[in-house]
């Protein structure tokens, strides 16, 4: 009988004292990772702050359906990420389409603005993710008030190799993609990680040894900011708010 | 059983640093010394999560040792030491978030590190509670005691900062061979060295000797060469 009520009786112990530790921190779990992808967001717009919520309440935050290509309101806990697990928050995206290898795509993604004094388009941040070599890459791809020209780049989830496909997290990296062009005169996605040296405005320089992380990258720039996704609400936007 | 005396105490306290240290003598606990020790910060979170985990482990084991039957005590000690360690890493993930991203799986791993386990079986199964807490509390001290001295010269040497901060000249490059974990190794070593040339007792007897040849046609063969 020993043999049986002690294990048992520790196991129980054991288990009620670890879901409690883990239910009573779990709120404040959520806010570290909340705060790390605002943190995230005021990086890619290059806003290096201590005051993350200070600095995240100067953003307007506009929500886009991506079906209908309207800019729509949106309760303020909805998570883009959560809805493609939801059938009905999110489409399945057809295979020819699939550029980026989502499988589903949300209905309704977020776009973060900024407004200068005149209420002009300062700055844009926008989600974008898509699979590379090992996985998906989760960031955000922040654009100049042109709405054209790359203002920053930044990853925040990958698995990609350490080294080589990791290098997108590279601070000289993501330097080069600042200025660079994304859509070209017919309103196409022309931005390109390229293999090697990058020798127009419309190319990234490519990541050593990581081929399939940088096409990874340059497809997901083409879904995120073309006609499936953001391309045509950005054209709103800037038509409604840059005049 | 005596009661606990202060030099007792004092003992299971500070001989785990040096004269019994379960990094440098025991060679236990080695993955994770490679893994976390390129910044002192992240190294004195894991040192933290460690020495609680492997103190408080033993505390527990203790109280359970007359409980815990023998055939299965492996798994009943592995349930105390799985829940610490669960326990820790949610508490780092939600006070120290940016520490517990670095650290990644290196917390959860806490459970297969062996020093822990080895304390548990070789001392908390066989002495009361306080003196198993003590115990462990001195061998957790032990680990971060070179993990410490490792981060030190890793993060000084390494990338020119002492706990973030700046303090090699601009110039200083990053020397990438001590940010990499074999450097680590090579440290360890060293200091293992540095260990045993202070207190001789640690050096162990050689197994293999070496020992003049004693095959007779090789001896004879070589008195003839000499002579």
């Amino acid at each position: 009988m020993k043999n049986l009520f002690i294990p048992l009786l520790a196991c129980i112990a054991c288990a009620v004292v670890v879901s409690f530790t883990a239910v009573s921190v779990r709120s404040t779990q959520e806010l570290n990772l909340e705060n790390d992808k605002k943190s995230k967001i005021l990086l890619a717009a290059g806003i290096n702050s201590e005051n993350i919520n200070e600095e995240f309440e100067k953003i307007e935050i506009i929500y886009v359906n991506f079906k209908s290509n309207e800019l729509v309101e949106m309760d303020e806990k909805y998570d883009h990420l959560k809805a493609t697990l939801k059938s009905d928050l999110s489409t399945a995206v057809p295979k020819e389409k699939d550029i980026a290898i989502l499988k589903r795509m949300e209905n309704v993604g977020p776009m973060y603005l900024w407004f200068d004094k005149e209420d002009n388009i300062e700055k844009v941040v926008l989600p974008i993710r898509g699979y590379g070599l090992w996985g998906t890459l989760y960031g955000y791809i922040s654009l100049a008030s042109d709405l054209n020209t790359i203002n920053g780049i930044e990853f925040y989830e990958h698995k990609e190799t350490p080294g080589l496909g990791a290098e997108v997290e590279n601070e000289e990296w993501k330097n080069i993609w600042k200025g660079k062009i994304l859509y070209n005169k017919d309103g196409g996605v022309e931005l390109k990680v390229v293999k090697g040296a990058s020798s127009n405005k419309y190319e990234v320089d490519g990541l050593s040894g990581a081929t399939l992380t940088s096409n990874g990258v340059s497809n997901m720039i083409e879904y995120w900011l073309g006609p499936e996704a953001y391309g045509p609400a950005l054209k709103i936007v800037k038509e409604t708010f840059n005049s | 059983m005596k009661p606990l005396t202060f030099k007792e105490s004092k003992q299971l306290l500070f001989a785990p640093i040096i004269e019994n240290n379960p990094i440098a003598l025991q060679i236990l606990g080695i993955c994770s010394a490679l893994a976390v020790t390129v910044k002192m910060d992240v190294t004195l979170v894991m040192c933290a999560a460690l020495t609680s985990v492997v103190a408080l482990s033993n505390f527990f084991i203790s109280l359970l040792r007359f409980y815990i039957p023998e055939n299965i005590r492996i798994i009943v000690q592995m349930t105390v030491i799985a829940s610490l360690v669960i326990i820790v890493d949610e508490i780092l993930k939600a006070y120290a978030y940016e520490a517990s991203k670095q650290l990644s799986v290196f917390v959860g791993l806490i459970i297969t590190n062996c020093i822990v386990m080895g304390r548990a079986e070789a001392y908390a199964m066989k002495n009361p509670p306080i003196r198993s807490f003590l115990d462990g509390l001195g061998n957790g001290l032990g680990y971060s005691f070179i993990l410490i001295v490792v981060a030190t010269i890793r993060e000084i040497f390494g990338s020119g900062t002492f706990l973030g901060l700046q303090v090699m000249p601009d110039s200083y490059p990053t020397n990438n061979f001590l940010l990499l974990p074999p450097s680590s190794f090579i440290i360890i070593g060293l200091m293992i060295w540095a260990i045993r040339s202070i207190s001789t007792s640690q050096v162990e007897e050689d197994e293999n000797p070496l020992k003049a040849h004693t095959f007779k046609p090789l001896v004879a063969k070589k008195e003839a060469s000499n002579g």
